[in-house]
């Protein structure tokens, strides 16, 4: 009963796709590939692996994530949304207590600093999610659960008739397997 | 076509539990954890939810009948309470410290050991912000402790240490869970390959986000993942000095000091490294996961206990010069009280524990001996609870003025909470064990020389 019901979610039918997908072991195999790719002018390939490889990364041209400006205002904001609160709290209804004074800085650096903290934090969540395209609902690329073991996958999408041109060039770069989609 | 990993351990070639491991037999050892639970599991469970059910009388109780049934009399109000929010706070740090700071430092060695540390500070977290919760004796009112906007523009007071507690905790919490669920994405994803059960693999697919492993998903994760161990490494060290502010900021001897920041981070590194250690010797057993947290791993954890120990018996020796050196009469009279009054059973069993026993680390066969290890944390934590107890309740029962003297007794009502914690505290680890990978697959893997045709 739970399989029919989950069934659909759990297996959706897999869409269909124009491509060429090379399966690797070795990194520097797949490094040169995606250099050969890439100098051959198929840009918007994507590499799956089980961990990030700088070589790959190298090849790839990848610039730093643009995440951490994401994080370094919501970093900003929190720390003066906290100071805000602090400030606002007390201004809304100055009740002096314990003889302590009303303004005070160092109460409210810990509220500004934990604030600054926490929606930083949540920033840096969201931010992160956003540009990893996450959740992923779609695929973008047929998966193999193999990239999550001990292999490395590069896509090429491209239209059919370029599809062997691409397997070759792949083979050529010692991929053990290349799938093509057409 | 098979990689060894000859360094996840630096010399863990010579060692017993050495095997050959390789990229794909990480993701075969680290997910048979995560199978139906046998009758040892299931003992224990059924075992803790047992002890929970009578914990949770005891808070019944509580709420019921008020704080008259516990042990909680003037002047000593915080007693237990405080005392167990304390002790899991300082159990929650070691996971941020190893998830965080030691990633930004480089340190290879958390890679085996950080998942396990970090779900444990985020049960930690829970564990301890529930006494708080409870301790207000209206836990309904809880949510009074945020400021909300409210018709009366009633706000609560930022200059009081306690609401400095919430922002704190309530940030670690967030941010710690964050942190944890983030870095089992990519490991999640594996599970998710591999589950059968339809439920699990619901499950596996809802906390994966549907990762995939592609480029621009391990860009941004580890870009966001540097900043969330540059966020959470201040906060590890921030949450426990607001926690000890929360002492500090009163004038009663014995809690006024500049030192209390520094003593408790430390305080909470050590004991939350040793709960770390407790737990790994019996998981890395009872799974027979030795080639993943090689001794040598166990060895680095014992050193930072090491050194934190030395930097909680300098504090403690710090607080009686400061008694004896400074001009406060009753700062002086309340450290000999500590130490020869009427709980000076409490600062010795926490002094020997926390000082005395761990200089046995300075010995490397005892530092590589895991029953010695498993041992020497369980008097760790002992030594750091009854810190927490001797710092709250001497300094509670002798405050300045000799009319407010009074000697606190434990209830039992007070014995069930502290029971309590630490089966509400298992209770969601042994859930961990068997839902989520217990190690890090991804990082561990990084350990691993990576396979290249060019270099044989």
């Amino acid at each position: 009963m739970i399989d029919k019901l989950l069934d659909p979610i759990l297996n959706p039918k897999p869409p269909k796709f124009n491509g060429v997908m090379g399966i690797y072991y070795y990194i520097d195999d797949a490094a040169d590939a995606v250099t050969s790719l890439r100098q051959a002018g198929h840009k918007n390939l994507n590499v799956f692996s089980p961990v990030p490889h700088h070589e790959i990364e190298h090849a790839l041209e990848q610039g730093p994530s643009l995440v951490r400006w994401v994080t370094f205002v919501g970093g900003l904001l929190g720390a003066t949304g906290g100071f805000g609160l602090c400030y606002y709290t007390i201004a809304s209804w100055p009740l002096v207590i314990g003889g302590k004074e009303l303004f005070s800085v160092p109460p409210m650096t810990v509220i500004g600093y934990e604030s600054m903290i926490l929606i930083a934090g949540l920033s840096n969540l969201l931010g992160m999610l956003a540009l990893a395209r996450l959740p992923q609902t779609k695929a973008v690329a047929p998966y193999d659960p193999r990239f999550q073991e001990d292999r490395i996958g590069i896509w090429v999408p491209c239209a059919p008739g370029a599809t062997d041109r691409i397997a070759q060039l792949m083979k050529g770069h010692g991929a053990e397997e290349v799938q093509v989609h057409a | 076509m098979s990689t060894t990993l000859k360094n996840i351990a630096v010399d863990g070639v010579n060692d017993v539990s050495y095997r050959e491991v390789t990229q794909k037999s990480i993701n075969d050892d680290v997910m048979s954890m995560i199978s139906l639970p046998g009758k040892v599991w299931w003992a224990l469970f059924l075992f803790d939810l047992l002890v929970l059910g009578c914990a949770l009388a005891g808070v019944r109780n509580l709420i019921v009948h008020g704080w008259g049934v516990s042990g909680f009399t003037r002047p000593v109000m915080w007693a237990v309470d405080i005392t167990n929010f304390v002790f899991w706070v300082g159990i929650a740090h070691c996971g941020t410290l190893v998830s965080a700071v030691l990633f930004l430092f480089r340190s290879h060695f958390r890679r085996a050991v950080y998942r396990l540390a970090e779900a444990m500070t985020v049960f930690g977290v829970l564990t301890a912000a529930m006494f708080p919760a409870i301790h207000t004796g209206r836990p309904w009112f809880d949510y009074w402790l945020f400021p909300y906007p409210n018709q009366r523009q009633l706000w609560t007071n930022i200059r009081s240490p306690l609401e400095w507690d919430v922002f704190a905790v309530n940030t670690y919490l967030t941010v710690s869970s964050i942190f944890f669920l983030v870095g089992l994405i990519p490991d999640v994803a594996a599970c998710r390959d591999r589950a059968k059960h339809p439920v699990m693999k619901l499950l596996y697919t809802v906390i994966s986000f549907g990762w995939t492993g592609a480029n621009y998903q391990w860009k941004h994760f580890y870009g966001a993942y540097l900043f969330f161990a540059a966020l959470a490494t201040p906060l590890v060290f921030s949450v426990h000095s607001v926690v000890s502010w929360d002492f500090a900021m009163a004038q009663t001897p014995g809690w006024h000091s500049t030192l209390f920041a520094p003593y408790f981070v430390a305080g909470a590194i050590f004991s939350g490294v040793g709960m770390v250690i407790f737990l790994l010797v019996i998981v890395r057993k009872a799974y027979n996961m030795q080639h993943i947290v090689t001794i040598d791993h166990m060895e680095k954890l014992a050193k930072l206990v090491m050194l934190t120990s030395c930097m909680v018996g300098y504090s403690y020796l710090t607080e009686f010069f400061m008694a004896w050196y400074g001009p406060n009469k009753a700062e002086r009279d309340l450290f000999l009280f500590r130490a020869f009054g009427h709980y000076w059973w409490a600062f010795w069993i926490m002094f020997s524990c926390n000082v005395i026993f761990p200089l046995l680390l300075w010995i490397k066969s005892f530092r590589r001996n895991m029953t010695a290890l498993l041992i020497l944390s369980i008097f760790i934590n002992i030594g750091m609870w009854f810190e927490r107890f001797v710092i709250i309740v001497t300094s509670l029962t002798r405050s300045f003025n000799p009319a407010n003297w009074f000697y606190y007794r434990i209830s039992l009502t007070e014995i069930l909470l502290i029971v309590g914690s630490f089966s509400w505290f298992f209770m969601f680890f042994l859930v961990f064990l068997r839902v989520l990978p217990s190690f890090s697959i991804a990082e561990i893997k990084e350990t691993l020389p990576m396979p290249k045709r060019r270099h044989g």
